[in-house]
């Protein structure tokens, strides 16, 4: 089982515990703490070759028309470079990978839609060898897909969860209507007792869970897993690389506003 | 050249056999399982056939949404259920999972159309999707007129768009507020539509106050005065969204965009958008409604500040079940009385009527009518039908 960082800051020598990384492109990826230049990226993937790190890319942005010329670039552009894989949300990646001819792997990560096994395997049979699986669904079911595929597969087990993306700046609109002049860095909602962060970058807004999803009991269960994906959004450095490290050496803890998600809550949607 | 669909939601099979009568040309309904309006009525396999049977003589579709986030407990029932549906005689699902477009095309020979789930955005997607078999696409909400045009340009299979009614507020399918607060499954249809719900924001743990407090909740669609353009770009279908909505919201708002198809067809050189259509739809509302993201806007003029207005409740008087020797015969849906003056419209066809008279279901004169779903019978010289309307005369 390897671990794989979500980073919080350019300086990825903070998580050199890790054994991969996945990092945003600016213009291409929602949902990240940090966006990287294709520049950037390149220099990163010899560093970490030379390491015996991996990498892997998130171009997770929902694509419209504008997108796809530079989408294109930057496939084409990482083609050349070593990365491991390209997480997708939008299934122009799909088509563009068989149009290209580009001979990395994907990653399936519609984030709310990886929540079964024959979905697994159909993207599978689409030459996509990775899933990173929903938050939305319960560690048994997290178990029978790995039971049931064979894709190599991921889950977030650390961080706070994305939990809504829009193309509306809904932070910006509001204060617009209002006329309200701030210079805030950052923003969090309040509803019941939680605060919910949340971010409007130039792409979208963000809503993030109030807890931070914690299932680092849940490794030995989940032993046949590929990867754990450990989201740094929102976290101070220091308590990231302790957070690796107890992960490396299952070391358990569970913090104050940690909470184990949907690991043990099966979600409903028949309200009769 | 082939005329534009008009695609009406339908909860249950009053609701569809309404949307027919008053224009529509196809209807989309929910069935057993597997769509995202759990909540809603949805139609068992045998009233699905009877829906059909119902739509198909007269000359009008029935697609059904297939569309939620599958779980590995449903695997096993999903051949099943599509052949079932095939059965059934559908005429199309509406799917957003690939593995159920993919079964539904090896297994069934229903066409198949991707759900606006699948936030399809650019004619990479539609074209990915084509490549698969489907027949549709339901573009995502967040397109532009130009980005449709594109699209239409660049590929090859029908292309669906939303004309009329909510919004979620973010990309659909990538939202789950309602599994985290309620723990209610948006993508299984649970939505309990948190985006609508009043929150408190704070910057750098400042509370910002303003006149009203910080919410994600959108205006309405509405592309009333948008439709020649659309029918020109060449868009297959035009969808309204509202599956849980009454039949009088579905009369009103079907006949109303088929009165805009069917003018501009009709002439299209010397059509004019008449301005009172959109009072009309407005009177049905629970919120502002403009073009959102068809203009390229998505800036404060979106958003929805303003809570919910109820007044589709209000305007709607009684629908006509009989019409004998010159009475009708009404059911209740909201209090009137005698003396008022009221309007009575079908799917070609409005009037304007004074109540003088109100007859209960024994026999008496009474005055008001006043409990919910009461038959009573009013005289009125004209022929009405069954599924016309009443409704107050503003």
């Amino acid at each position: 089982m390897k671990l794989i960082i979500m980073p919080n800051n350019k300086d990825l020598s903070i998580y050199r515990n890790a054994d991969a990384y996945l990092l945003g492109i600016d213009g291409l990826s929602v949902n990240q703490s940090v966006y990287f230049k294709m520049d950037e990226i390149k220099s990163i993937a010899k560093e970490l070759k030379d390491s015996n790190k991996e990498l892997f890319i998130s171009l997770n942005k929902n694509m419209h028309n504008n997108d796809l010329k530079y989408l294109k670039e930057v496939l084409l552009e990482l083609n050349d470079i070593d990365i491991n894989g390209v997480f997708f949300y939008d299934v122009s990646i799909v088509n563009l990978k068989e149009k290209l001819n580009l001979n990395y792997d994907l990653v399936w990560n519609q984030e709310h839609f990886s929540t079964n096994y024959s979905t697994c395997n159909y993207w599978y049979s689409k030459g996509v060898n990775y899933v990173c699986l929903s938050n939305e669904i319960t560690l048994r079911e997290i178990k029978e897909i790995i039971d049931n595929t064979k894709m190599k597969t991921m889950v977030m087990l650390y961080g706070y969860i994305p939990m809504f993306t829009s193309k509306r700046k809904i932070i910006n609109n509001y204060k617009n209507y209002f006329n309200i002049n701030d210079n805030f860095n950052n923003y969090k909602i309040y509803k019941e007792g939680n605060y919910y962060p949340i971010i409007n970058d130039k792409n979208v807004t963000t809503v993030y869970s109030s807890k931070i999803l914690n299932g680092i009991e849940e490794l030995d269960e989940l032993n046949k897993l590929d990867y754990v994906l450990i989201n740094s959004y929102g976290i101070d450095d220091n308590k990231i690389k302790d957070v690796i490290d107890c992960f490396k050496n299952r070391k358990v803890f569970f913090d104050e506003n940690n909470d184990k998600g949907f690991l043990y809550k099966e979600t409903v949607y028949k309200v009769k | 050249m082939k005329k534009i669909e008009l695609l009406s939601p339908a909860g249950d099979l009053e609701r569809l056999k309404i949307a027919c009568l008053y224009g529509a040309d196809a209807v989309y309904i929910g069935g057993p399982i597997f769509g995202l309006r759990a909540n809603a009525n949805n139609f068992t396999f045998e009233e699905i056939k009877e829906g059909c049977k119902f739509a198909h003589e007269l000359g009008k579709k029935v697609h059904v949404t297939v569309n939620i986030a599958l779980h590995n407990k449903e695997l096993k029932y999903i051949k099943e259920y599509l052949k079932k549906l095939e059965e059934c005689g559908i005429d199309a699902i509406i799917v957003s999972d690939p593995y159920i477009i993919d079964t539904a095309l090896k297994e069934t020979k229903i066409p198949v159309h991707v759900s606006t789930q699948a936030s399809t955005l650019n004619y990479e997607s539609v074209d990915f999707f084509e490549k698969q078999g489907v027949s549709r696409v339901v573009l995502g909400r967040e397109t532009s007129k130009e980005e449709i045009k594109e699209i239409l340009d660049k590929t090859n299979v029908e292309i669906e768009c939303f004309i009329h009614g909510a919004m979620c507020s973010s990309y659909s399918g990538r939202c789950v507020l309602s599994n985290f607060f309620t723990n209610r499954d948006a993508n299984r249809g649970g939505c309990a539509q948190i985006c609508r719900w009043d929150f408190d924001l704070y910057g750098d743990d400042k509370n910002i106050t303003s006149e009203k407090p910080f919410t994600f909740c959108t205006k309405d669609l509405s592309m009333i005065n948008h439709i020649p353009e659309m029918i020109d770009m060449g868009i297959s279908s035009l969808k309204i969204e509202g599956r849980m909505r009454s039949i009088y919201y579905i009369a009103t708002v079907v006949s109303t965009y088929r009165k805009v198809i069917d003018s501009y067809y009709d002439d299209p050189n010397n059509y004019k958008y008449d301005q009172k259509l959109k009072k009309v739809l407005d009177a049905v509302a629970n919120r502002d409604s403009i073009a959102q993201f068809f203009d390229g806007n998505y800036d404060e003029s979106t958003q929805y500040y303003n809570g919910r207005m109820e007044l589709s409740n209000q305007d709607f008087l009684g629908v006509v079940i009989d019409y004998n020797d010159k009475y009708a015969i009404i059911e209740q849906r909201n209090y009137f009385k005698k003396g008022d003056t009221i309007e009575i419209f079908g799917p070609n066809n409005c009037l304007t009527y004074k109540v003088d008279e109100i007859i209960d279901e024994d026999g008496n004169t009474i005055d008001v009518v006043r409990h919910p779903r009461q038959i009573v019978k009013i005289p009125i010289d004209f022929k009405v039908n069954k599924y016309d309307m009443l409704r107050i005369k503003r």
